[in-house]
């Protein structure tokens, strides 16, 4: 067999940084025996390298590969996917170390990390995570260059800077691409984890669901006014409605026997009734904005009423809110634009007024007996709303996060037993005594509020707005909108849930909620806000929409002709602005680390009062000392031998000793002349 | 088919001559360095490429810029590797001859630029490589053995220089003549008649065959003597180690002549003028060489014994 091929030690350190860097991220994610197995196998090869282990034999090789896809298949059930496909992955570039015989192995271990580390963003996209893929790719490409570096003492470092710089250098470049290359959509379909956790809101509500929700404070989306801000009051992102109460949980609901175009249009397609009237009735937009949402995982988008977008493949549902046509599961981001309504324009179809008026035939009777009573007293459907907003108001009501379980009767139990609830409560307790009471209501479940951040001039929006409200049908105004919650809690709406929360003596979701009234910190939190929001909308959220906006801010018109003329020239122009950077410098050589060590002997004589010339030979360094101080003359001697010998490159010696040698014996002569006194020299 | 491409190779040929023509000191730069991908290039590509498909598909910016950021550093490794051997000079250095079928040497002197070159790799086709790196401002020689296969000097073919410093993505190199030959001593050939003639009688010597007439006496023997002159009937008969000494056959002017191998292929007069002059070294013994076209009046020594392996190799035009 010839001989194994050995990786340089001087490139060993970082090939094995580099891989384990390049796997670290995976591990975090990875079941437990990933977190122990791949480590092991690196501490091997660690141990290999340092002569203290063999590398395993083909058998052993085999077998841990098959264990290893074994105990994929165990945890995950398949190997498909990216999820297993990525454990796999990362377990069989970890058992690839230990098969590095040729230098090729070498390369396609240092290529594979590339591919590793690549990887990485299918799962994590913050900033963080990518400066840290940053850092690990200028540790791969210094184990490049030191695999490619064939002297055995060539320095470690050096293929660090070397890593380093190339990095660096081609970053203008990458920009030039990332910004010019032109985005297409997707070749095939392909489905990230069809498992997908799914955030935000659900399609359905009971009880303490909400309120759940809102002890996150993940960010829901942000949002990016064109001119005037909505004041907080009128900050209410519709998100879906409920429209079908089992005497327990509100649900999203169509009739059955109704197309989908009768509650659903997308673009392209044709104009039902309810749409056109809608198109008609909108005058001038009254708030224009763009909202950056967090992958949720669900169809349904955030928008004040009533939204019209532009975005391709999203639609507009006839209770007034946004529908993408796929499940959202990237950074998101559509350009919206709002018109109010003061009157009815759509009607109410039969179907949808059974569908907003039906109750569960049995159940919560106390409530339905007060609500067909107050109704009956009231004598309109206004007069009958304001009472009960009065009445929620005056009572005894708290607001809270952590109500207590509720019966069977679930309204029943709240509105006359407990009455602490959170904003699901209230707005059930109201829509069930609407419909009771015959007027068509249903519940809009989304966000209301959000934090304006002064930096980036936008509106963040998080879990904790979680915010569920009323809509309830009037013959003359169409669907209004009530909130119940307000009546209870009026700072929920103006200063959001924390200040709601104190008003009744409670604090939302202790650590976290304390920091946030810390002053600093929610100056810092903005700074990060901010970043992230800037993160996601140029970085994260540039796609082919927001890149055709900017060619075309840049050149004018786009067609492909003129992007590849912007491609050559920009990329070509950064090329050759890096080759100018490159040959310049290299036409002023760098000193090599024994004339610098010259320079720093000169200096130093210079600050002992032993005047020389910038070029004095290290002979003249000697005799100089001699006279000046005779004590540290011998330790000159020495030096000027050291250095002789490596500027003249005597062979035999060691550079790396010679150089410690160097060092040493100029602090030693250092501390001798400091000592002494210094002599002058006659002619001085 | 082969035609072609002997045709092709000789086109090749032709216009590398014109655009590289040999010479002593030979600067890389654009004129003649080549550059192209290694395997790993087009890996690590490919690995860009699968990201960026990658990264259409899953809509992730952050795969997408990954891509790019590989592709660019790819393209900013052409400048690195094209710059590792842009600017190299090289220079035709001295020789080591050495006998047909065996090996000679070439020096060729690498000199650096104003930045380091790193991991250099020159040799000639079908020979062992050397490994050279270069500090910037200073000169490495490199001594590149060269297989020798004809008497007389010995053209090695272009020199191959190439890197894959710093990343092996791509390698560079080039082809460059630097005009230098290696003197190919001929083959020695043992055996045969001393073609030697003694400047008095004109009769032919055989060095093997000590004459009488020639013997000297006895010495003691010294290290170093040949163990062919040494007297074995004395040492038999318990003498000790004696050797025999030779007066100088007509007083050092033996002469090795290229026309007393009649009847011989021309190399093969030379190789066994070879093996002689060889022998006749070892032994210490001086002597003169006659070829057809030139001639070497008898001495001793290694400088001498140089001389005449080299007349050997280059007499007849080789």
């Amino acid at each position: 067999m010839a001989r194994l091929y050995q990786v340089p030690h001087h490139a060993f350190m970082w090939l094995l940084l580099a891989v384990l860097m390049a796997t670290l991220p995976h591990l975090m994610r990875a079941p437990g025996w990933m977190m122990v197995v791949v480590p092991v196998l690196l501490c091997w090869r660690f141990l290999v390298q340092r002569g203290r282990l063999r590398m395993p034999g083909k058998i052993i090789r085999a077998t841990l590969m098959v264990v290893a896809v074994l105990a994929t298949l165990y945890s995950y059930g398949t190997l498909l996917g990216p999820e297993a496909g990525v454990a796999l992955l990362v377990v069989a570039f970890a058992l690839k170390t230990l098969e590095m015989f040729r230098l090729r192995d070498a390369y396609v271990v240092i290529i594979l990390a590339c591919f590793v580390l690549a990887t990485t963003f299918l799962f994590n996209r913050d900033p963080l995570t990518t400066v840290y893929v940053g850092v690990v790719l200028v540790l791969v490409m210094a184990a490049l260059v030191g695999i490619n570096h064939a002297q055995s003492g060539a320095s470690s470092w050096g293929h660090l800077r070397l890593g380093g710089a190339l990095v660096l250098q081609a970053l203008p470049l990458m920009m030039v691409l990332f910004v010019l290359v032109p985005r297409f959509p997707p070749l095939w379909n392909m489905q990230l984890n069809p498992e997908r956790a799914r955030t935000g809101m659900s399609d359905s509500m009971a009880p303490g669901e909400i309120s759940n929700l809102s002890r996150s404070a993940e960010p829901a989306f942000r949002v990016e006014f064109e001119g005037e801000v909505p004041p907080p009051a009128l900050r209410y992102w519709r998100g879906l409605t409920y429209s079908w109460f089992d005497g327990r949980r509100w649900s999203q609901a169509a009739p059955q026997h109704t197309a989908r175009l009768e509650y659903v249009r997308f673009p392209d397609e044709a104009t039902p009734p309810w749409y056109a009237s809608l198109l008609s009735a909108r005058g001038e937009p009254e708030w224009r904005y763009r909202v950056i949402m967090e992958r949720t995982g669900r169809q349904w988008l955030y928008a004040l009423s009533v939204p019209f977008t532009d975005k391709s493949g999203v639609g507009v549902a006839r209770d007034k809110r946004l529908v993408s046509r796929f499940e959202i599961d990237s950074t998101f981001d559509y350009r919206v634009e709002s018109y109010r309504f003061p009157v009815a324009v759509e009607g109410l179809e039969e179907w949808e007024r059974q569908l907003n008026v039906s109750l569960p035939s049995s159940g919560n009777l106390r409530t339905r007996r007060l609500a067909e009573q107050w109704h009956q007293e009231a004598g309109s459907d206004r007069a009958f709303i304001d009472r009960l907003l009065r009445w929620f108001n005056e009572e005894p009501f708290f607001y809270t996060l952590e109500p207590p379980l509720l019966a069977e009767d679930t309204v029943d139990d709240f509105i006359f037993r407990s009455r602490r609830g959170f904003c699901e409560h209230y707005s059930s307790a109201f829509a069930f005594m609407l419909r009771a009471a015959g007027i068509p209501a249903r519940i809009v479940a989304g966000y209301q509020g959000g934090e304006l951040n002064r930096l980036g001039n936008h509106l963040m929006v998080r879990q904790y707005d979680a915010h569920v409200w009323v809509e309830a049908w009037l013959p003359a105004q169409g669907w209004v909108e009530f909130d119940p919650t307000a009546a209870v809690a009026p700072s929920r709406v103006e200063f959001g849930l924390d200040q709601a929360l104190s008003d009744f003596g409670e604090q939302a979701g202790g650590f976290g909620a304390n920091l946030r009234r810390n002053p600093l910190f929610s100056r810092l939190s903005h700074m990060t806000d901010y970043m992230d929001f800037v993160w996601s909308k140029w970085v994260l959220g540039y796609n082919q929409d927001s890149q055709f906006e900017i060619l075309s801010r840049l050149l004018g018109q786009v067609n492909p002709q003129r992007i590849a003329v912007a491609l050559v020239l920009a990329g070509g122009g950064v090329v050759l602005l890096v080759l100018g950077w490159v040959l310049w410098r290299s036409r002023t050589p760098g000193l090599s680390w024994w004339q610098k060590e010259h320079g720093r002997m000169l200096r130093l004589l210079n600050n002992r009062g032993v005047p020389l010339t910038q070029g004095t030979s290290p002979q003249g360094m000697v005799d100089a000392v001699a006279v000046s101080y005779p004590s540290a003359a011998r330790l000159l001697q020495d030096w000027q031998r050291c250095y002789e010998h490596m500027a003249y490159r005597r062979p035999g010696q060691d550079p790396e000793l010679l150089r410690r040698q160097l060092v040493l014996l100029r602090r030693k002569a250092a501390v001798a002349m400091r000592g002494a006194p210094r002599l002058m020299d006659k002619e001085a | 088919m082969k035609a072609l491409r002997r045709r092709i190779r000789s086109l090749y040929q032709r216009w590398l001559q014109h655009r590289i023509p040999p010479s002593r000191r030979v600067q890389l730069g654009q004129r003649n360095i080549f550059i192209f991908p290694t395997g790993y290039g087009f890996l690590f590509l490919l690995i860009a490429a699968l990201l960026f498909v990658a990264g259409i598909n899953y809509e992730n910016n952050l795969l997408l810029g990954f891509s790019f950021l590989l592709v660019s550093i790819f393209l900013m490794a052409i400048l690195h590797t094209f710059r590792n051997l842009a600017g190299v000079v090289l220079i035709a250095g001295d020789l080591r001859p050495g006998f047909v079928g065996a090996r000679g040497a070439l020096e060729v002197r690498v000199q650096g630029g104003s930045y380091p070159h790193r991991s250099l790799t020159l040799h000639w086709p079908g020979s062992p490589a050397e490994d050279v790196s270069v500090e910037p401002g200073r000169e490495e020689s490199v001594w590149l053995s060269v297989n020798l296969t004809r008497r007389g000097r010995e053209h090695p073919g272009r020199l191959r220089i190439d890197s894959r410093y710093p990343l092996g993505l791509l390698r560079t190199w080039s082809m460059i003549d630097l005009d230098s030959r290696c003197i190919a001593w001929p083959k020695p050939l043992p055996g045969g008649e001393c073609p030697g003639t003694g400047g008095d009688d004109d009769s032919g010597r055989q060095a093997q065959d000590q004459g009488s007439e020639d013997f000297d006496g006895l010495r003691n023997y010294v290290a170093g003597d040949s163990l062919r002159s040494v007297d074995w009937k004395s040492y038999a008969r318990g003498r000790g180690l004696n050797t025999k000494q030779f007066t100088d056959p007509a007083e050092g002017r033996l002469w090795l002549t290229w026309e007393s191998l009649t009847g011989h292929d021309p190399e093969i007069r030379y190789s066994k003028l070879c093996y002689w002059v060889l022998e006749l070294d070892r032994e210490h013994r001086p002597y003169g060489l006659i070829l057809p076209d030139s001639q070497l009046d008898p001495a001793s020594g290694a400088a001498h014994r140089e001389r005449a392996l080299e007349l050997l190799a280059l007499s007849g035009g080789g």
